[in-house]
C-alpha cells in the first residue's frame, strides 16, 4: 500500500520542490524550527498538511494553532477591543532537554543523533507518564481503534497501534531525503523557518540571530529546538477619542 | 484465654459459617466485575475510561497513590513500635502486616489496568529507563512488598524470632520512607505540573500515609475483632488513638504551610492550580476532606466518646475517606489547568470529539468495575491473611 502512494511535494515541478529543501546541512545536523509570528495567519494549513502526512487518526492533533483569545475562532483582542491577531502554532518542541524522555519507564522516548525527540511505539507500554510531564501538552494517546478520513492513513509513515503514545517527529521520514518537514513547505505565509542549528549558514540560525526569538515556558528549563520570533511592528493603532474615553 | 486449636479456626473462621458464605460470595463477585471490567478495556482501549488527552490519569492513579498510602500502618505498628520498644501492639503485628501486605500487592496491580498496553508491562522489567521515577518506584514497591512477606513469615514463627524481628524493622523503616516518597516524586519532580512539583510532596505523601494506614488498622482491627475471637483491647485502641491524633496533626500542619506559602507567595501558575481547590471546580471535594475528612474525625477523637473503640473506629473510616478525597485533589488540581492553556485547547483524542481547553473527567462505569475487582482483590488478601496468619496464631499473644 505504502509503496503506490507519494508524498504530495514529489508529485510537484521541480521548481516548487526547492522550497522544500532544506538549505544547509552541517556535519552532524542538529534540527530545530523558527515560527514567525509575524507572518502567521493562523490559517491551520500546516496543521492539516502534519495530519495528511502523517496519518494522525481523527479526533487527534500533532500540531494545533492556538490563540490568547477566548476560543477558537475569537482570536485575542488589544486593549481597545480589536482583534489582535496573534496565534501560536503548537507542536512538539523536540526540547534539548525533555522532561518526557527523562520519565520515560522504558526508553520508548529518545532522542536521536539530530536532536529529535521520537517515540519508539516497540517499546512504548502506554503509561502516559509522557503526557503528564510534558509542559506544553502536545503529546496525544491512542485511545481506541484509529480511524483515517482514507483507510489506513496516508501510507507515508507506519500508523501507530492503540494504547500507545505519539507526537509530532520533525517528519524525521522526510529529513532523509533532505525535504524539510510538512507544516514547514505547506505554510502559504511562509511562517515557519526550518534548518540545521549547527549550521551558522542557515536561514534558520541567521533569523534566529537577527530577531527576537523566544522559546515556550523558558522558565521551566527544557531548552526547545522550536523558537518564535516575535513580530517587530504592529500596526499603527488610531485611537479615536471616543475609544479612548470608554 | 481458652487455647484455640489452630486447624479448627482456621475451618469454622470467622465463627458464623452464614455470614462468612455471604462474605466470600461478594468477594468473588467483586473479583469476577473487576477482571470482566479490566478484559473489557484491554478489548477496546482506554478509550472506554473517562480519560482524555487532557486528564491523562484518573481513578487508578488516585487509587494507586492512595494505596501505597494506606500500606504505611503496617510497617508503624510493627517497625515502629519495636523500634521504641512498645509491646502494647505486639497483638496486633500480624493483622497490621497483612493489611500493608494486601494494600501493596493491590497497589501494584492497579498499574496495569491503567497501562494502555498492559501486554508490554514487562518491558519495564528488561529495559528499565533509569531517570524515570516510574521505574524507582516499582523498584521499592518490590522490595517493600518482599519485606511485608518476610515479616509476616518471622511473626508466624513460633515462638516468633525476637531478634529477626528488631533486624527487619530497622531495615523497613527507611524503605517504607522511600516508598511515600518516590511515591510522591513520581507527580514532584516534573516541571510541567507546579501544583505537584513542591518539595513538600514527599512529606506530605508520608504524613497521608500514616493518617491513612493507621486508620486503616483501627478498622481492620475492629471489624476483625466483631465477627471473630480476635481480641484488640482498650490499651491498643487508646496508644492508636494517640498515633492518629498526632499524625492528623502532621499531615495538616503540612497541608497549612503548602497551602499557605503557595496562597500568598506561590508563582501565578501554581496559585491558579491551588484555586481549582480552594474556590474552582474541585472546591467541594477539597473542603469536604477538610470538614469531614479532618475536622470531624478529630472532634469525634477529642471528645468524651473518643476512647471508645467503635468512635475510633468510624473516626478511621471518615480519615480512610478523606486520604481519598486528598489523593483526587492532589491529582486533578494539576491536570485540570494545563500550564499552555491558549484555545481552543488540548485535542480529544477520538474521532468527533472536539478540542477542551477547561477539561472535566467523570470516571467511567469500566474503571468504576475495575475499581471493585481492586477492592476486592483488597478485601480477599486480608479476609486469607486474618484466616490464615492472625486467627492461628492470636491466642499465643493474649
Amino acid at each position: 500500500m505504502s509503496d503506490e502512494r507519494i508524498s504530495p511535494i514529489e508529485a510537484l515541478p521541480a521548481a516548487s520542490r526547492a522550497y522544500g529543501t532544506i538549505d544547509v546541512r552541517s556535519e552532524h545536523p542538529r534540527w530545530g524550527m523558527a515560527v514567525d509570528l509575524e507572518r502567521c495567519v493562523g490559517c491551520w494549513s500546516c496543521a492539516v498538511s502534519c495530519k495528511s502526512e502523517n496519518a494522525v487518526p481523527l479526533g487527534m492533533w500533532w500540531n494545533r494553532i492556538l490563540t490568547d483569545g477566548p476560543a477558537l475562532d475569537t482570536p485575542a483582542t488589544d486593549e481597545h477591543g480589536r482583534h489582535d491577531l496573534h496565534w501560536v502554532p503548537l507542536a512538539c518542541q523536540h526540547c534539548d532537554d525533555a522532561p518526557c524522555q527523562k520519565v520515560c519507564p522504558t526508553s520508548a522516548t529518545w532522542t536521536n543523533d539530530e536532536g529529535l525527540v521520537l517515540v519508539n511505539q516497540d517499546d512504548c507500554i502506554g503509561c502516559r507518564y509522557c503526557m503528564a510531564a510534558c509542559p506544553y501538552g502536545v503529546r496525544v494517546f491512542n485511545w481506541g481503534d484509529a480511524e483515517y478520513p482514507v483507510p489506513e492513513g496516508t501510507g507515508m509513515v507506519a500508523t501507530r497501534p492503540v494504547g500507545s503514545v505519539e507526537k509530532c517527529t520533525m517528519c524525521v521520514h522526510r529529513l532523509a531525503e533532505d525535504q524539510v518537514p510538512s507544516c514547514v513547505w505547506s505554510c502559504p505565509a511562509q511562517a515557519r523557518v526550518f534548518g540545521d542549528l549547527n549550521a551558522p549558514e542557515s536561514r534558520l540560525v541567521q533569523l534566529l540571530g537577527s530577531r527576537n526569538a523566544e522559546v515556550l515556558l523558558e522558565e521551566k528549563g527544557t531548552h526547545p529546538k522550536v523558537s518564535y520570533l516575535q513580530p517587530r511592528r504592529r500596526r499603527p493603532i488610531q485611537v479615536t477619542a471616543e475609544e479612548a474615553s470608554s | 484465654m481458652t487455647t484455640i486449636d489452630p486447624t479448627a479456626v482456621a475451618i469454622t473462621a470467622p465463627g458464623r459459617p452464614k455470614v462468612w458464605t455471604i462474605w466470600i460470595t461478594v468477594l468473588a463477585a467483586g473479583l469476577l466485575v473487576g477482571f470482566g471490567s479490566f478484559i473489557y478495556q484491554w478489548s477496546q482501549g482506554l478509550g472506554v475510561t473517562g480519560l482524555s488527552n487532557t486528564i491523562t490519569w484518573g481513578l487508578y492513579i488516585v487509587a494507586f497513590m492512595f494505596l501505597v498510602g494506606i500500606s504505611a500502618g503496617g510497617l508503624i505498628v510493627v517497625a515502629g513500635a519495636e523500634l521504641v520498644g512498645t509491646h502494647r501492639f505486639e497483638h496486633l503485628n500480624r493483622l497490621a502486616v497483612v493489611c500493608s501486605v494486601a494494600a501493596v500487592a493491590t497497589a501494584a496491580g492497579t498499574i496495569l489496568p491503567d497501562l494502555g498496553r498492559p501486554q508490554r508491562a514487562w518491558k519495564m522489567l528488561v529495559q528499565p529507563h533509569l531517570t524515570s521515577p516510574l521505574v524507582w518506584d516499582m523498584a521499592v514497591l518490590g522490595v517493600y512488598l518482599a519485606i511485608g512477606l518476610i515479616d509476616l513469615w518471622i511473626l508466624t514463627r513460633t515462638p516468633v524470632p525476637a531478634k529477626a524481628l528488631r533486624v527487619m524493622a530497622i531495615v523497613s523503616l527507611p524503605v517504607a520512607v522511600l516508598v511515600h516518597s518516590v511515591t510522591a516524586w513520581i507527580f514532584g519532580l516534573l516541571v510541567a505540573r507546579p501544583f505537584w512539583n513542591t518539595p513538600l510532596l514527599a512529606p506530605l505523601f508520608i504524613s497521608s500515609a500514616l493518617v491513612s494506614g493507621t486508620s486503616l488498622v483501627v478498622v481492620t482491627a475492629y471489624i476483625t475483632e466483631r465477627v471473630t475471637p480476635f481480641r484488640v483491647g482498650d490499651q491498643a485502641y487508646a496508644g492508636l488513638r494517640r498515633l492518629l491524633l498526632w499524625f492528623v496533626a502532621a499531615d495538616v500542619f503540612l497541608l497549612f504551610t503548602e497551602v499557605m506559602t503557595t496562597y500568598v507567595s506561590g508563582e501565578p501558575d501554581h496559585r491558579n492550580q491551588l484555586d481549582i481547590l480552594l474556590t474552582g471546580r474541585l472546591a467541594p471535594v477539597f473542603w469536604s476532606e477538610v470538614g469531614l475528612g479532618v475536622a470531624l474525625p478529630v472532634l469525634m477523637l477529642l471528645s468524651r466518646r473518643g476512647r471508645r473503640s467503635t468512635t475510633l473506629a468510624i473516626a478511621g473510616v471518615l480519615l480512610v475517606l478523606g486520604v481519598f478525597a486528598k489523593r483526587i485533589n492532589i491529582l486533578f488540581a494539576a491536570e485540570f489547568q494545563p500550564l499552555v492553556g491558549l484555545a481552543p485547547g488540548i485535542p480529544g483524542g477520538r474521532p468527533g470529539q472536539q478540542f477542551r481547553p477547561d477539561e472535566i473527567y467523570l470516571p467511567s462505569w469500566v474503571e468504576i468495575g475495575v475499581l471493585i475487582g481492586m477492592t476486592s482483590f483488597f478485601l480477599t488478601i486480608v479476609t486469607l491473611g486474618v484466616q490464615r496468619a492472625v486467627l492461628p496464631h492470636h491466642d499465643a499473644d493474649t
